[in-house]
């Protein structure tokens, strides 16, 4: 028990004296989630109107294969990005592997199905009327599209907020195609992972502190999003 | 001489499930004309409204807007900008009135003092000046109708199409949106109504239409018939 | 009634002579803490199997970094420790925490690195000078940076070259001895590795400085002090590390090769 507290104790000491190494750690986490949810969000959210208001074959079957990529390990992915940018691998001479570039291409790939999945269930709900009534107004398909997606704001966001809370905590990625390296790969979460293999459980314990207050934090504005998209609905 | 037509079918069908939902011989809207458009419910209606407004394309027939012929899959697209239709509970985006009713002119790429003065002018016209700022999804049933309205109006379409427009609403409400649809009437703008309240709206109508088994019936054409055999068969009768 | 108390009674004897009693069970496990590299040479398994055969006893072998191995025994979570990290170890000793420390065996390092050899190191007799070739030309170096037992020798041999290894030229990784060699391999770049682990990956890449004095890294194996921790297996761990430093565990070790290579030499005299 004294070692916990006296670990959470030195935590706390380090994140508030600002420690550089230790925020340079949290900074390269948000420059990587950040880089890679807002690369993926607008992409995945057409994909997921698409697949929400046109008719082509094998529709269902690829609303499913999403659906069932929700659960997908990310340390599978890791292990599949790490074999095509491997040097011996197909993509090695661009020599993107224990890079940050190959950490957002990672993180992508695990936020895609969320952000699929759940903007594709945000605007199936929305009301029929407000596709119709965008372009009886005149609006070109493209541009009823942005007022379909502004009307259902809220879930769109939430599928957002998600999508990040995953890869913000992911580790299995993160480790396989960024290796860890300090102040260039090094983030939260591989940092736990391999800063405690040091005997330095202060900084392990510091750096689940910034994980659990980002965790609250997102949880919370899920949870008033949610409550705003019921209200307008 | 009947004025020119500016929407025109012919051999206008839809299918639906199993069967032919609708199959109409002629229809036709004249600039200026009113049209009321009866029928039970399901009969098919809407389909007809929304496909007159491009929203729906049919699966046969040809149509000509303007005179002209149009391909028939890319006919929509083509003549949508010019035919507004709002939905028997009409939707609101989630944002204030103004931008609501700017919405279609915004598309147009106006240069936005002018948008402003527009917007202004039809919020006066439809009596909803002190409403402008408030949010849309917070009004009452018969304001989100005189705003939808009023967003029609502004794009001053050739065509108005209205589902029900004042089916469950209370009397005051109802009377509002009837002087709203006589003014636009008055200002030349061609008017189909769906209603299954005749007698609101029938004072209204140039021509009365009713769908019954997917096909068309001129109603006055049909009472003067039914009156004229009745006039013959009594006549007759008095002879004997 | 009294066919109730018989049965429950027989109920009680038939599982005490089922039911390993935990108490005995924990007596005759030892709990080894030992670097990541030992455990990737594979010796341990060569090692461990004959005495667990002789005494009964088994080995639970927990593989870590040197640092976090130690720090395992000082909040004796295990019972022995074995390690390459001579400084820390006397100081482990000192501080009382361990007893009875006794010098096991020695391997050497190797520096390796791309074929190319950008920085000229080859055939070096000196492992400092090639590290300070090495800064100087800013080629691609990878570093455990886990202080571990590696990490600390390659951290003596930065400071015996004079300099201090920074910028992006210098990557540590926190990370076992085995991925490592494998992230160097994959990045082209100097690595500071023992010679197990180098050959046990299949010799990603070629040793280019071999043999000076101050690559030679010297285990020691200590046994946690039963006056801080009442419940570590002190007997067990003395037990082992007798056999360890033991004629047979001797060798055992000088016997071990890999493919047809010896990996480490014995240094304990006898028990």
């Amino acid at each position: 028990m004294d070692n916990l507290l006296g670990a959470s104790r030195e935590a706390l000491l380090l994140l508030v004296s600002g420690d550089p190494s230790l925020w340079t750690i949290v900074g390269i986490s948000f420059s990587v989630s950040l880089k890679a949810i807002l690369l993926t969000a607008p992409v995945a959210l057409v994909i997921a109107f698409l697949l929400a208001h046109t008719r082509f074959l094998g529709r269902r079957a690829l609303i499913t294969l999403f659906q069932t990529l929700l659960a997908f390990p990310a340390v599978v992915v890791g292990l599949t990005l790490y074999l095509l940018l491997s040097r011996s691998g197909p993509f090695g001479d661009l020599r993107l592997l224990f890079t940050q570039i190959a950490m957002v291409i990672g993180q992508m790939v695990l936020c895609f199905p969320i952000l699929v999945a759940m903007g594709h269930a945000a605007i199936q709900a929305a009301d029929r009327r407000a596709w119709e009534t965008a372009i009886t107004l005149g609006a070109r398909p493209a541009r009823a599209m942005l007022t379909l997606m502004h009307e259902v704001r809220f879930g769109l966001v939430a599928a957002v907020i998600a999508g990040f809370g995953r890869i913000i905590a992911e580790v299995g990625c993160s480790l396989m195609v960024g290796g860890n390296i300090l102040n260039h790969t090094r983030n939260i979460t591989t940092a736990i992972a391999l800063e405690t293999t040091k005997g330095q459980f202060a900084e392990g314990i510091a750096l689940g502190l910034v994980l659990l207050v980002l965790a609250l934090l997102l949880n919370f504005a899920l949870m008033l999003l949610q409550g705003k998209g019921v209200m307008h609905s | 001489m009947k004025p020119e037509p500016i929407l025109q079918f012919r051999g206008l069908r839809k299918f639906l499930a199993n069967r032919w939902l609708l199959d109409i011989s002629e229809l036709s809207i004249s600039a200026g004309q009113c049209m009321i458009l009866s029928g039970d419910n399901g009969v098919g209606k809407t389909t007809l409204l929304k496909i007159m407004a491009g929203l729906e394309p049919p699966d046969a027939g040809e149509v000509s807007y303007d005179g002209k012929v149009l391909p028939l899959r890319t006919a929509p697209q083509q003549y949508r900008d010019n035919i507004v239709y709002l939905h028997q509970s009409p939707y609101l985006f989630d944002c204030s009135v103004i931008d609501n009713v700017a919405y279609g002119l915004r598309r147009r790429r106006m240069p936005r003092a002018a948008v402003q003065a527009k917007v202004a002018e039809v919020l006066e016209w439809a009596g909803l000046e002190h409403l402008g700022k408030r949010n849309a999804k917070y009004l009452s049933g018969g304001e989100k109708q005189r705003v939808a309205l009023a967003r029609a109006r502004v794009l001053a379409p050739k065509v108005l199409l209205l589902d029900e427009p004042i089916a469950s609403m209370d009397y005051k409400s109802r009377e509002r949106t009837y002087v709203l649809i006589e003014r636009l009437k008055k200002e030349g703008m061609s008017v189909v109504i769906t209603s299954h309240e005749l007698s609101a709206v029938l004072p209204l109508a140039d021509v009365h239409m009713y769908l019954r088994d997917g096909k068309l019936h001129d109603e006055r054409q049909d009472n003067t018939a039914a009156q004229m055999s009745w006039l013959i068969s009594s006549e007759n009768r008095h002879n004997d | 009634m009294a066919t109730h108390s018989a049965r429950l009674g027989l109920l009680v004897l038939a599982l005490s002579l089922v039911a390993p009693s935990p108490i005995k069970a924990d007596r005759m496990t030892v709990r080894l803490a030992t670097a990541t590299s030992t455990e990737n040479s594979g010796l341990l398994q060569r090692l461990l199997p004959p005495f667990e055969g002789r005494t009964g006893y088994r080995v639970d072998v927990i593989a870590v970094g040197t640092g976090k191995a130690l720090r395992l025994a000082r909040d004796g979570n295990v019972d022995v420790v074995l390690v390459h990290a001579y400084e820390d170890e006397l100081r482990f000793v000192a501080d009382g925490y361990g007893v009875n420390r006794r010098d096991v065996m020695y391997n050497d390092f190797v520096i390796v690195g791309p074929l190319d050899d950008p920085a000229a190191i080859r055939g070096l007799q000196d492992a400092a000078d090639a590290l300070r070739r090495i800064a100087a030309s800013q080629s691609s170096f990878v570093s455990r940076g886990d202080d571990s037992g590696t990490h600390k020798k390659e951290r003596a041999l930065w400071q015996a070259a004079g300099v201090m290894p920074s910028g992006s030229w210098y990557r540590e990784v926190g990370q076992g001895q085995g991925r490592t060699l494998q992230m160097a391999g994959e990045l082209q770049a100097y690595v500071l590795t023992d010679r197990g682990t180098w050959i046990a990956h299949r010799r990603i890449m070629p040793i280019l400085v071999e043999g000076d004095a101050s690559l030679y890294n010297r285990y020691g194996v200590i046994a946690v002090n039963p006056a801080r921790h009442a419940d570590v297996n002190y007997m067990g761990g003395m037990r082992l590390i007798g056999w360890l430093t033991g004629v047979r565990g001797q060798s055992i070790i000088r016997d071990y090769r890999i493919a047809g290579e010896p990996l480490f030499f014995p240094l304990a005299v006898g028990p």
